[in-house]
């Protein structure tokens, strides 16, 4: 669970007053929803990089409780959370988070713009996106939050089959102390051409000067989809002591089959210079997801990432089931493979999550 | 020989249908679905289990010529999901994301109300095919309240489409048409394997003085226990500007005024 943002709990009672406002005025669309989320993980003492209690007091139980509403009206558009944080041993936190709050306006026929708190999503990819050079998403974290937008002011045009975005994102803020904080000027152009989906990213900031990349999708046939991306970095990721790698190449490339029995295959390769967890952690990923859709609310999957390199698994199995108002999300994630490998030696060893959600407006 | 030629012209009645009559006929049934080529559809979808209502979807779907449709899911559950549908394309936007994905045809399928039964509202620019049959126009089973049996025997042409495009949601249909009227009375949709995926259902009532197709009852071959309902609860001509249906732009228009 990634801790909140303290800062955001200032602006959050603009948001509140704003939703409740439009409530009472009836011109506007609010959603409510409720969601409970707890994990559990069980530990790793054998790990070199484990530091159990007195030394790092890890929980072992914890759980995220939102309160989320949503607001569109016209072009206006406001998401926020009031979240509980509950974890073992610890009393328990409070948080208001802007998860959102931006107009979308327009100057003509096809061409907008956009000011506010948005959540920004370029990328191509599954379990990871390389073009998603404003919004980084952790799509490998389990069971994660909503996204919380990036400030910006942005300009959109719209054709027939192209569009291309301009933002400068946390305008004013100057050089952050990581790449979501770092103020930058990026560009995305997108253009349909036949069956193919193609990206073009550009993106110059403080902390990585310039940033380029380029991604494409292909629809074959009527169950296969094969895609991939690029990204060039000026400078590579910051290492103890603030300097920086040389440049450095960031790509995925994957296929997913569906077949009409609502069964998906997917396989995705990816490097990626900014590996999690710890420096040992290789950089080279395998991921194979097989998922089921009954096509009545029940999703289970199964995933395994792999590294190569050191011979790291990390299994998960989940499932997703939908019924009326409800979402039930749960699954185990377990780091294993190799004992030398980075996910073996990993201070955790397996994690328990589900997560009951309720669209209560 | 006048038994003959009375034999010949009897089988040969269905075939007089040619090529050209059956986009005709295709047209016209279309007709009852579609007021007009760009519309603004208010549709409710009701999920049964075992006859017993189980969910509930709101979906509201822009319909515009050259097979676009954008699909804007309304129910608390899914509110800001988006599909967009441009020819034998589409995509995806989850509100969770904000990102369009592309999806492929077999993708579209998926879910618990199929997009693809949502968004297409047209058979002609779809499907090609002959009539092979002139029968009695078929019943609905009993406990389908939401179809009414017919008072008396009507005939029905009796069409067998396949695809003529890549990328729609069933390879082949089995459509019955009032041979007298073209209404849609019945439809047996076909998956590419061959297999019979769904039954549907078309029930009309007059709006404004014509007979529109309001409701249509999809009866699932794969999953025996599920009935989805389909209720159209107002179509009405709109057109809505092109540049709605960029897949870009799936993450800011709010369509609201539309």
């Amino acid at each position: 669970m990634s801790p909140c943002n303290a800062p955001h709990g200032i602006r959050l009672p603009f948001i509140l007053i704003g939703l409740l406002s439009a409530a009472t005025a009836g011109a506007a669309e609010i959603h409510g929803t409720l969601t409970v989320a707890p994990e559990f993980l069980t530990e790793n003492p054998s790990s070199p990089y484990y530091a159990g209690s007195p030394i790092i007091d890890m929980p072992r139980r914890g759980s995220r409780q939102d309160v989320e509403l949503k607001l569109q009206e016209d072009g206006f558009n406001a998401q926020g959370i009031l979240r509980q944080q509950v974890a073992e041993g610890h009393s328990p936190e409070y948080h208001g988070i802007a998860n959102q709050f931006y107009y979308d306006g327009a100057m003509a026929s096809g061409l907008g713009w956009t000011v506010g708190k948005k959540v920004v999503s370029w990328g191509v990819g599954f379990g990871f996106k390389p073009l998603d050079v404003i919004q980084r998403e952790n799509r490998r974290a389990v069971n994660p939050p909503p996204l919380v937008g990036v400030p910006l002011a942005a300009i959109e045009r719209f054709g027939g089959r192209d569009a291309w975005t301009v933002a400068w994102t946390r305008p004013g803020q100057g050089a952050g102390e990581s790449d979501d904080r770092d103020s930058a000027v990026a560009l995305h152009w997108y253009r349909l051409v036949d069956s193919d989906d193609l990206h073009g990213v550009l993106r110059v900031s403080h902390r990585r000067q310039l940033e380029a990349g380029v991604g494409a999708t292909r629809i074959v046939g009527d169950e296969w989809s094969i895609y991939g991306a690029a990204l060039y970095q000026g400078r590579g990721p910051m290492r103890p002591g603030g300097s920086y790698d040389g440049d450095a190449i960031k790509a995925v490339a994957g296929a997913q089959w569906t077949g009409e029995s609502g069964t998906s295959v997917l396989l995705e390769a990816w490097d990626d210079p900014d590996a999690p967890l710890a420096s040992a952690t290789p950089r080279e990923n395998l991921l194979l997801r097989v998922g089921y859709d009954d096509r009545d609310g029940f999703k289970p999957y199964l995933e395994w990432l792999v590294t190569p390199r050191d011979r790291g698994i990390v299994t998960t199995v989940g499932a997703v089931v939908d019924g009326n108002r409800q979402r039930w999300t749960f699954g185990i994630r377990q780091f294993g493979g190799g004992a030398e490998s980075a996910y073996a030696q990993a201070p955790q060893k397996r994690l328990f999550w589900l997560e009951w959600r309720l669209a209560a407006f | 020989m006048f038994r003959r030629l009375l034999v010949a012209l009897l089988f040969a009645a269905p075939s007089a249908f040619a090529a050209d009559n059956v986009s005709a006929l295709l047209k016209a049934a279309d007709a009852f679905r579609l007021p007009a080529e760009s519309v603004r559809v208010e549709t409710q979808v009701e999920l049964y289990r075992n006859g017993v209502l189980d969910k509930e979807r709101l979906y509201t779907v822009y319909v515009k010529p050259g097979r676009r449709s954008l699909v804007l899911m309304k129910s608390p559950s899914e509110i800001g999901q988006k599909v967009l549908l441009l020819a034998d394309q589409f995509w995806l936007l989850m509100p969770e994301s904000q990102r369009p994905l592309r999806i492929t045809a077999s993708q579209k399928l998926l879910g618990e109300a199929s997009t693809g039964d949502i968004a297409s509202m047209t058979w002609s620019e779809d499907y090609d095919g002959a009539v092979v049959d002139e029968i009695d126009c078929p019943s609905p089973p009993v406990g389908l309240g939401d179809i009414p049996l017919p008072a008396k025997p009507r005939p029905c042409l009796h069409l067998d489409l396949a695809q003529a495009r890549s990328g729609v949601t069933y390879a082949r249909v089995e459509l019955y048409l009032e041979k007298t009227s073209r209404a849609p009375v019945k439809a047996d949709l076909y998956v590419g394997s061959g297999k019979r995926a769904k039954e549907a259902w078309y029930g009309l009532k007059p709006v404004d003085g014509q007979l529109r197709v309001m409701t249509m009852v999809l009866q699932d071959d794969i999953q025996a226990n599920r009935r989805t309902v389909i209720r159209y609860r107002s179509i009405l001509p709109k057109v809505a500007p092109d540049e709605f249906f960029n897949p870009a732009a799936l993450v800011r228009n709010p369509l609201t005024d539309w």
